[in-house]
């Protein structure tokens, strides 16, 4: 288990101490806990560049707009394939439960494909608009889009480092089905990142005006 | 070592499998192993800390179909943005936005399997993103014409 | 399908980049340690570090200020030094210092052997650490240190480097330095959630947990939440100035406001993330020192977690100037005077713990007792400013100045100074002089009160803030002077302090155990505890549980002491310094073989990484990055395969 739970008071000490004191702690994962509070916390942080985006999207600016821009067929496909992407990476959390270590690795490297996919999909997407002359500099609203899209991309990236490394550890054979909570903890992370998309897409892209 | 030893590639749905509170793995009285002592033998493995079983990978692509149908759905909309008033619209997309995030989180990110309290967490981040954002966009003019 | 066979081979070798290291005692194993006493004890001593930096800062700026006109500082020294002084102090004193009495003291609390994340733990101190040397280095290189102010308010600081009025590369080391500070906040905050939450040991229920313990859990949600806003605002600074985004840009049509409010989101919690620490340490010392127990403790709790609450809700009550409307004012001057409300309740809870107890008068009390009454002056002013008619008047004067003063070092400085005093005996086995103590707190309390009560007249009287002269004639001369006399009379107390601590490390009076006569779990451990804390993890029957194996109570309620073989967990063993052994604690004749977490270097040397990215950002330096980027990456590979524990 990688996350031994030093620190936990051990049968041993209740047991000696005679007592029946009532076990306190929240009986979860350590490290889980700590990720789902890392995952709160970057709703925040989203939520700001979110924020900043729509408070600028409404205002006089001079254009190209990202309406004017945006290649929505385009951009369904991208976000179509990070959608995927959490099918395959809850898969591979499967997978390694059950001992299936070839599928584990099948799926974690479909993961992390499908997500190298769509960061590819976005740096053409963003090419095609600085062709178009919407830039990061033009404007309020280029200058939100961009930051806010390029932020999630680099949690994009980070997370496909991470399941790239857990595949690495995978094909040496280091990662057994007493790992499965890292593979878990590790999807958890990728699933709000495709969350955070799915409010991305839908706000800054499908929602009119 | 259970591990190894469950049956591999189970398909089927289990009753959930109600373990008392006591027994829970990793609680301050079990140095935890890394599997869960249940009562019962889960047909399906669960993770440590789970409640009950969690979904079998045939349910995993049911989710992703319906993930799929509403994408689809929301560029259809999207398309019918002439046709259609525009409140309507926003309201309608918001909507499959909070289904689409609502079942990832519930079955990919296991937040319906798992102990309550990871759910209550981040619910209190996603609140607290909202509504906080919400009054900064409403001082900033953002929602009055 | 079933793949067991290929893999399920245990890796022959572990994989491993260097040699654990071993060592828990000497100079080198502090760069490697994952005892959170010392690392406790590192935050502690670098944030009063930086505390005298701070005060030498504010010394300075009341140097210039003595007197009409001053000449001792430039304009742009000024700004570089009441930027610095506030950055110093909140980020690199106040909530370290609070972070340094939670780390050492939330283990022993809850009965627990370290925090959840040990190496995460020492992460956050070196991150910490070398955040801040890398602000300060700016004084040195880059043209110039931070000098928007501690808010950084924009467009100020959001132009483009050469194109706006801040001269040299501050804003950027200001930035990206905090971004550095919060991402070791953060990371801080997450362990201490876990750490409170899981590790409590048996019996020990939320309600019966210290109330300190609570206060650094209601702080470490605020951080957790509060960060991430100030580093979304400061990447947006940053790119403004680097990248050439238009986030604040007025030309493009930015809106200075959006910068407002996402910094103030940030900026109210965070001002209670400084304060409710302090307010835990005063719900620790009154009830030793009354020998009562804290009156009304669910009270005094919810009234923490209100606070934390409510204070989302109050931010733009530092922007009643800046043309909000009536319907955005009105709301949060009702929330702002709202939250006086469990601010008040706690006041008076502690105020009966007091009434009738057998008060014992030293340093630590009277500095807990400084506590109330300042921080009551600094939350009456506070009130004043929820009005805001008032406020429209007293904002960006010294009133405001006099406020946050009176609740910062009145509230919260006075706190840690009481838990100097009160947990040094714990610490080093020794109490600190009751003489040189009595005469820190009396010189801190005449010299703070004739720094900043003036202030509140000077205020008043129309003088601004962050103005680096003023012009005879206007009624502020007077006031000035004595505003500079006491702010030595402060460094005086300070300088006291200090001596007393360098004295007492070696020939304080030795105090044992349990030298107060206390109630929390930490008082039942030998001074210093040792590595592993507790020899065996304790069983909590009731809140204040060793004090009830201390005492009962006969029919007049009073408390009776009950004869020490009932006294749990009184360590016969001698009061060691790390527990001993090369390897993490083993303690010879405890029989236990308490396995502790190993050393690591892994935690600095990411942490190094951060400096370095740091620079690369400030200067623009792409050469940087993929080394800093490398040294990040090599640290959190290596530690990710190392396991907590060596077996």
């Amino acid at each position: 288990m990688t996350t031994d739970q030093v620190a936990v008071p051990s049968e041993h000490d209740v047991v000696k101490a005679g007592h029946d004191a009532p076990a306190t702690g929240m009986g979860v994962s350590n490290t889980k806990l700590a990720m789902w509070l890392f995952l709160s916390s970057d709703c925040l942080f989203f939520g700001a560049f979110i924020s900043a985006y729509l408070f600028y999207r409404g205002r006089p600016q001079p254009g190209p707009h990202p309406a004017d821009v945006y290649n929505i067929p385009f951009t369904s496909v991208t976000s179509f394939i990070l959608l995927m992407s959490s099918l395959t990476m809850v898969l591979a959390l499967a997978a390694i439960m059950r001992g299936d270590y070839r599928r584990l690795r099948v799926w974690l490297l479909a993961t992390a494909l499908f997500g190298a996919t769509f960061i590819g999909g976005q740096v053409f997407e963003f090419t095609e608009f600085y062709r178009q002359g919407f830039t990061l500099s033009k404007n309020l609203s280029g200058s939100t889009f961009f930051v806010l899209t390029g932020l999630h991309g680099a949690h994009v990236t980070a997370g496909i480092i991470w399941l790239l490394s857990l595949w690495g550890l995978a094909t040496q054979g280091r990662l057994t089905s007493r790992d499965s909570e890292r593979v878990e903890i590790a999807g958890l992370y990728w699933h709000f990142v495709d969350v955070v998309w799915i409010v991305i897409f839908t706000v800054v892209y499908l929602i009119p005006k | 070592m259970a591990d190894e030893s469950a049956p591999a590639g189970t398909a089927t749905e289990t009753d959930p499998v109600e373990a008392p509170a006591d027994e829970q793995p990793g609680t301050a009285l079990a140095p935890t192993e890394g599997t869960a002592p249940a009562l019962v033998e889960p047909q399906v493995p669960m993770l440590p800390g789970e409640v009950q079983p969690h979904p079998t990978p045939v349910k995993y692509v049911m989710i992703a179909a319906i993930l799929v149908a509403v994408t689809a759905a929301e560029i259809g909309l999207y398309y019918l943005q002439g046709d259609v008033p525009d409140g309507l619209i926003i309201v309608f997309l918001l909507t499959f936005a909070v289904i689409k995030f609502g079942l990832v989180a519930s079955w990919y990110m296991h937040l319906k399997t798992d102990r309550p309290i990871f759910r209550r967490f981040f619910v209190l981040g996603v609140v607290a993103a909202i509504s906080l954002y919400l009054i900064v966009l409403t001082m900033l003019h953002v929602f009055s014409p | 399908m079933t793949t067991v066979s290929d893999t399920v081979r245990a890796p022959a070798r572990r994989l491993r980049v260097l040699r654990r290291p071993q060592a828990t005692t000497g100079f080198w194993s502090w760069f490697t340690t994952i005892d959170h006493k010392k690392i406790g004890i590192m935050y502690g001593t670098t944030a009063l570090a930086f505390f005298v930096i701070g005060g030498v800062e504010a010394l300075l700026l009341r140097l210039q200020l003595a007197g009409p006109n001053g000449t001792l500082l430039t304009a742009a020294q000024y700004n570089e030094l009441f930027t610095m002084h506030g950055t110093t102090m909140i980020f690199l004193m106040g909530m370290p210092l609070a972070v340094a009495f939670g780390n050492y003291l939330i283990p022993l609390q809850i009965g627990a052997r370290d925090v959840a994340f040990p190496r995460l733990n020492a992460f956050g101190y070196w991150g910490f650490l070398m955040g801040g040397l890398f602000i300060y280095s700016s004084f040195f290189i880059g043209g110039s240190a931070p000098n928007g102010g501690w808010f950084g308010y924009t467009p100020l600081t959001s132009t483009p480097l050469g194109r706006g009025f801040l001269p040299g590369h501050g804003a950027d080391f200001w930035a990206v330095g905090i971004v550095m500070l919060g991402i070791a906040s953060t990371t801080s905050a997450i362990n201490f959630i876990v750490t409170v939450l899981q590790l409590r040991a048996p019996g020990m229920t939320l309600m019966r947990m210290p109330v300190f313990t609570w206060m650094m859990l209601v702080t470490a949600f605020l951080t957790l939440f509060a960060m991430p806003i100030i580093t979304a605002a400061l990447i947006m600074v940053y790119f403004d100035r680097n990248i050439g985004t238009n986030f604040f840009q007025p030309a493009a049509g930015a809106d200075p406001l959006l910068y407002q409010n996402l910094f103030w989101l940030f900026g109210h919690p965070e001002v209670y993330i400084l304060i409710l620490p302090g307010m835990g340490i005063v719900s620790e010392i009154l009830p030793v020192f009354s020998r009562k127990p804290l009156f009304g403790y669910p009270v005094v709790v919810f009234s923490g977690i209100a606070i934390g609450f409510i204070g989302w809700g109050v931010w733009a009550h530092h922007m009643f100037a800046t043309g909000l409307g009536p319907v955005a004012i009105s709301a949060f001057a009702l929330s702002t005077m709202i939250i006086a409300v469990p601010t008040g309740v706690k006041i008076f809870n502690w105020l009966a713990t007091v009434w009738r107890g057998a008060v014992r008068l030293k340093t630590a009390m009277l500095f807990a007792l400084g506590f109330i009454a300042m921080f009551t002056l600094g939350g009456l002013s506070g009130v004043l400013h929820s009005v805001v008619p008032a406020d429209t008047q007293q904002t960006d004067t010294y009133f405001v100045v006099a406020h946050f003063h009176y609740v910062l070092f009145g509230g919260l400085v006075f706190g840690l100074f009481g838990g100097f005093y009160y947990w040094f005996p714990k610490l080093y086995g020794r109490f600190l002089d009751e003489r040189l103590g009595k005469f820190n707190f009396w010189t801190m309390l005449l010299g703070f009160n004739l720094t900043f009560f003036p202030m509140h007249f000077v205020g008043l009287l129309g003088m601004p803030r962050r103005t680096y002269r003023y012009d005879t004639g206007l009624g502020w001369d007077f006031l000035n002077q004595l505003e500079t006399i006491g702010a030595f009379v402060i460094a005086l107390s300070v300088l006291a302090f200090i001596v007393n601590v360098m004295v007492s490390r070696r020939h304080g009076q030795v105090s044992g155990d349990d030298p107060w006569d206390a109630r929390t779990l930490e008082w039942t451990t030998p001074s210093p505890p040792p590595m592993y804390n507790f020899a065996e993890i304790p069983q909590v029957e009731a809140r204040d549980d060793f004090w009830h194996h201390k005492y009962t109570e006969d029919e007049t309620g009073h408390a009776v002491r009950l004869p020490s073989g009932a006294a749990v967990a009184v360590e016969e063993r001698p009061a060691g310094g790390d527990g001993g052994g090369e390897h993490g604690g083993e303690e010879h004749g405890d029989g236990h073989g308490i396995h502790m977490p190993s050393p690591s270097y892994f935690p600095f040397i990411v942490a190094l990484g951060l400096p370095i990215l740091g620079y690369a950002a400030v200067f623009q330096a792409v050469w940087l990055v993929p080394i800093g980027a490398l040294v990040v990456l090599f640290g959190m590979y290596a530690w990710g395969i190392e396991p907590q524990t060596e077996p």
